[in-house]
């Protein structure tokens, strides 16, 4: 019943999404815009088709049908009812299908927001190009990678259960939908991009229409990676956060073409330059989303992450080799007519720091890149194995993270078009000073090393220069009547926020790597020990048996605090014992205990792991600032007019020495500007509500 | 006066050598480079798994030995294969992986300097026509509408 | 601000073609990766090329399950398989039977011999899945996991063919089969003449 309410779910989304590709091409083809338009009915199609099967799914997981293969091997009757409803995405196929349900619901949506200009021949391939995407992901859903065969024989009794790191913590129920929320929802984006290319129509705004969509999936993405890592930390027993593993490093990849992409997109909007660059990004975001995904499901590279044993991994690999040939076929095709006229005045502007930002940032992919594929890249040219491990990433990455956390304190108080040094010295003088300080204060404080030192340095200058921006944004809001908050919210001031998260995490980064310490006490009943400042107290050994676990727990004090309970455990019957580890989580620092080894005899010492890493508090809080920067963000701020002045003006120049921030490019004279009424260099011109004072005509060059 | 209290700094911060480091210290560092042959990718002074305990036991032996720890790597590379290590060797074909990522920023810095560069002396200023400077003094004046042209057709964000 | 693409009359501007040549440069290097990719195949029983290959066998000595003892030098003359296990490894479980049966293929006495090393197993464990699985080789104890160590074993299941003097002359990685282990065996016995 179950299997065939889900075949019949799935079938549904891939007919639908197979005709209408079928129809709106017929109907781009004979320029009948009536037919291409009921690509939403379509959509709506390959919804209702995704739903049906994912509940046809969760209802075999929770009534325990072991007659589905997939609830056989990933379910078993003592399993929780939490980690049943998360066994739908805790194994290979089940994926797919929530793969599948986010993308059949980001495409239900892209339809009925642009559901007015249905007929545009534009947003017609839009559809066209998700449905194709669909149309792949339920092919494998009917065919290789199907969640809902039966068994092949006699139903079992009782199900494997999940994978056993998989039952330890609630996090498994957030951390893969919203990932998936954020690869699934760069197709949306991809789609605009492949149309505008196709249509050759790149010059209107509708890369900038899905802006928005873009920053959503980047949200999204964004707070899926920082709940990896804080599952690993709290799961995985090694006590660090982020191993370059191969699969971070897939889903790290397109994260790191989507911020790119965020940010050079404010060039196009401000400018209308770097069209074709940010379309390039948009299909190469996309593109590593796919190819994350063949790394994670082909076992083409060993990782923790790796769901072994499918055939979908050719199928995935030749869909990426697909949209990797159609996206750069067509950048190649139209990219040089559909280049923007005009160009960059001055390398000291806000565009040259979105410039140097991309730069940086796609040479941070091309390390992570390079650094994942190179041990097969060996392996088929030396037929030797090596490794690149951690250390080789941080050492490479290191040098991009400092420019970039630099680049983060410039780039927001740098005009438009250009500028010169003593602009820019009077607007981050006090920030270079709470740098410095902060230097200074670490090096009293017996903070040694030169890596995190600047780190730090870095961290507090950047800090200061966003919270200055957001300073004079709030002020020029509150002057103009608009209220303080109009001053914080806005796509401007929410990327302030967002800045603010990342320094944070950096200077967490910098801390937690580099001055933690990972020790051993071997303790008897009652003893204490300590370690890094630490007093650990152990009590003694505990046995857990409930259906789900069964477990001994040390009991450990940490600083008189406690009681925490470190342990080995095995999750359902006849699996793996595995090291569940207890965290004591301070401000200043966490103490991350695990049992790494029993005693062998009778009330014999027990040997406890601990690690001390400091301020590894600061990366999750450092995520929450990103979630409430880009929550910010989304607010629609006041929108700017095409007429409004491209950056604040400035106190008139008689000389017309070319040093204002809105200066020209010609060599024309120079008109006098005048104020109306005093300047606030409000975070971004038009943006907080600020209301601009009238200024004589300038001559064309400036949109 | 601000880079020099910078420098000054960090100059007194980096050069903390402190004392010289404890056999545990020492195993750790060394421990940190060293992979866990039974595990995905993390360190053998990160893991609880019988390899890397087996492992640090045998790096503590030699390090109170006296050996060095490219001697210890040696003996583990004669063991495990050159897998073994978390950082690639920097030599032989597995220096690209150190080089190329420098130099592909190097060439690309050039390629945006040369671009930006051409199209700077290539690109002629727009004449402007009486026309267009009545057109802007018209939309300052009272904030008119929009010129009508493909800014106009952007669906609302 | 004019809207075409054009700088404007008077104005000659060279078609440029940066984005082709640089899509062009894209499309090779996303093929090459794609290839490299598609060539690269899922890791499952290898014949390892380990710094081991060629060298004299690290000694194996200690307790075995049994409760003697065992020492790999007593078996010098004879072709040796060493197989290390564990009882909570499922390719382990799944070569066993395997294993079972090439140890009875090669009964006779100076014929190949199959030694078993425990990797990261409790004893109690260990013994009863040799019992269970009517294995009759000797299993030795590896006390802190040094024999693994020296034979640079990441994982069970990982077999070596030592030749009769003593050397390692191959290194498997996965469940093997009665069939593999023998075709492996003559291999190694034709190689030496």
């Amino acid at each position: 019943m179950n299997a065939a309410l889900g075949h019949s779910g799935v079938l549904l989304s891939l007919a639908a999404s197979v005709m209408g590709v079928v129809v709106i091409a017929y109907g781009l083809a004979r320029s009948r815009p009536a037919l291409a338009r009921t690509g939403r009915i379509y959509a709506a199609l390959v919804l209702l088709g995704a739903i049906v099967a994912t509940v046809a799914m969760e209802r075999a997981l929770i009534t325990h049908d072991f007659s589905l293969a997939f609830v056989a091997a990933n379910n078993s009757r003592s399993t929780p009812l939490l980690y049943t409803i998360t066994g739908m995405w805790s194994a290979l196929a089940g994926s797919i299908l929530l793969w599948g349900l986010i993308l059949a619901g980001y495409i239900a949506a892209m339809v009925w927001r642009f559901r007015r200009q249905g007929a545009d021949p534009l947003v017609a391939w839009a559809t066209l190009v998700t449905l194709v995407v669909a149309a792949f992901f339920f092919g494998l859903m009917a065919g290789p990678a199907d969640p809902f065969r039966t068994v092949a024989g006699a139903v079992p009794a009782n199900g494997l259960g999940p994978n056993v790191l998989l039952q330890d913590n609630a996090l498994v129920a957030f951390h893969p939908p919203i990932l998936y929320l954020g690869f699934v929802g760069f197709t949306i984006p991809f789609a605009f991009a492949i149309a505008s290319l196709i249509t050759g129509r790149i010059g209107e705004g509708w890369q900038l229409a899905t802006r928005r969509w873009t920053l959503f999936a980047w949200a999204f993405l964004t707070v899926g990676i920082v709940l990896g890592a804080w599952w690993s930390y709290q799961v995985l027993g090694w006590g660090g956060f982020w191993a370059w593993d191969p699969v971070e490093n897939a889903s790290f990849l397109p994260w790191l073409c989507a911020t790119a992409y965020l940010h050079s997109v404010l060039v196009q909007e401000r400018r209308g330059l770097l069209r074709v660059w940010n379309l390039s990004l948009v299909i190469a975001t996309f593109s590593l989303t796919i190819l994350g995904t063949f790394l994670t499901r082909s076992g083409v590279i060993a990782s923790v992450h790796a769901f072994s044993d499918s055939d979908i991994g050719p199928l995935l690999l030749g869909f990426f080799g697909v949209v990797m040939a159609t996206g750069v076929g067509l950048i190649a095709w139209r990219g040089d007519r559909l280049r923007s006229p005009g160009g960059i005045d001055s390398v000291l502007s806000r565009e040259g720091a979105f410039l140097v930002n991309n730069l940086l940032f796609v040479a941070f992919a091309f390390v992570v890149l390079l650094g994942t594929v190179f041990p097969l890249l060996y392996e088929a040219f030396r037929g030797q194995q090596v490794t690149v491990g951690a250390p080789y990433f941080n050492a490479m990455t290191l040098p991009i993270g400092l420019a970039l956390l630099l680049l983060m304190s410039i780039g927001p108080a740098l005009p438009w078009r250009k500028t010169t040094t003593s602009t820019l010295r009077d607007r981050l003088a006090v920030p270079a000073w709470v740098g410095a300080i902060v230097i200074v204060a670490c090096v009293a404080g017996g903070v040694r090393g030169l890596g995190p030192l600047v780190a730090f340095g870095l961290g507090g200058f950047a800090a200061a220069a966003n919270v200055r921006q957001l300073v004079l944004s709030a002020r020029g809001a509150h002057r103009s009547g608009a209220g303080v908050w109009r001053g914080l919210v806005g796509r401007a001031n929410g990327g302030m926020v967002v800045h603010l998260g990342v320094v944070v995490i950096a200077v967490a980064l910098a801390a937690a790597t580099s001055f933690g310490h990972r020790s051993e006490v071997t303790l008897r009943p009652g003893q204490v020990a300590s370690s890094d400042g630490h007093r650990i107290t152990f009590e003694g050994l505990t046995q857990i048996r409930t259906p789900a676990r069964t477990a001994t727990e040390a009991i450990v004090l940490v600083d008189g605090r406690g009681p925490l309970l470190p342990a080995l455990s095995q999750f359902g019957a006849n699996t793996e014992e595995v090291g569940t580890p207890a965290i004591d989580s301070s401000l200043e620092d966490d103490v991350y205990l695990t049992v790494d080894a029993l005693p062998v005899k009778a009330n014999g010492p027990v040997t406890i792991g601990v690690t001390v890493q400091p301020l590894v508090v600061w990366l999750w809080g450092g995520g929450l600032l990103l979630v409430l920067g880009s929550a910010l963000a989304a607010v629609p701020g006041k929108r700017r007019r095409p007429t409004d002045p491209v950056s604040a003006p400035v106190p008139a120049v008689e000389t017309g020495d070319g040093s204002s921030g809105s200066g020209d490019a010609t060599g024309a004279s120079r008109p006098v500007l005048r104020r109306a009424r005093p300047v606030v260099e409000s975070g971004e011109s038009g943006e907080s509500g600020d209301d601009k004072p009238a200024q004589e005509p300038v001559p064309a060059g400036s949109p | 006066m601000l880079v020099v209290v910078v420098v000054v700094a960090l100059g007194v911060g980096a050069s903390g050598g402190g004392p010289p480091l404890t056999v545990a210290q020492r195993v750790d560092a060394i421990d940190a480079l060293v992979r866990c042959p039974s595990c995905d990718g993390i360190s053998v002074a990160d893991s609880s798994a019988s390899t890397a305990v087996a492992i640090r036991h045998v790096v503590t032996t030699r390090v109170r030995q006296g050996q060095s720890a490219s001697q210890i790597d040696t003996f583990l590379v004669s063991r495990y294969g050159p897998s073994i290590l978390l950082r690639p060797p920097v030599q032989g074909w597995t220096v690209w992986v150190w080089v190329l990522p420098p130099v592909a920023l190097v060439v690309a810095l050039a390629g945006l300097v040369t671009v930006l560069w051409r199209r700077r002396r290539h690109r002629a200023p727009a004449p402007v026509s009486a026309e267009d400077r009545a057109l802007v003094a018209d939309a300052l004046a009272g904030r008119a509408r929009a010129v009508a042209g493909p800014t106009a057709a952007v669906p609302a964000p | 601000m004019v809207a075409s693409d054009d700088a404007g009359p008077g104005v000659t501007t060279r078609r440029r073609h940066t984005a082709r040549w640089v899509a062009g440069v894209a499309l090779v290097v996303g093929a090459a990766l794609v290839a490299l990719l598609a060539t690269s195949p899922p890791q499952t029983v290898t014949e390892v090329d380990t710094p081991l290959v060629g060298q004299s066998a690290p000694a194996i000595s200690g307790p075995t399950l049994a409760g003697g003892s065992f020492a790999l030098g007593s078996l010098r003359g004879r072709w040796t398989v060493v197989n290390f296990f564990a009882s909570w490894c499922a390719p382990c479980q799944q070569e066993q039977p395997d294993l079972v049966a090439f140890a009875y293929a090669h009964r006779s006495p100076g014929d190949a011999a199959l030694v078993g090393v425990v990797f990261d197993d409790a004893s109690s464990t260990a013994r009863s899945f040799m019992r269970s699985t009517g294995a009759t080789w000797p299993a030795v104890v590896d006390a802190g996991g040094q024999i693994a160590l020296d034979y640079g074993v990441r994982g069970p299941p990982e077999t070596f063919i030592v030749s009769p003097e003593g050397t390692v002359v191959a290194h498997f990685d996965g469940p093997m089969t009665n069939a593999s282990l023998d075709y492996w065996l003559n291999r190694a016995q034709g190689g030496r003449g």
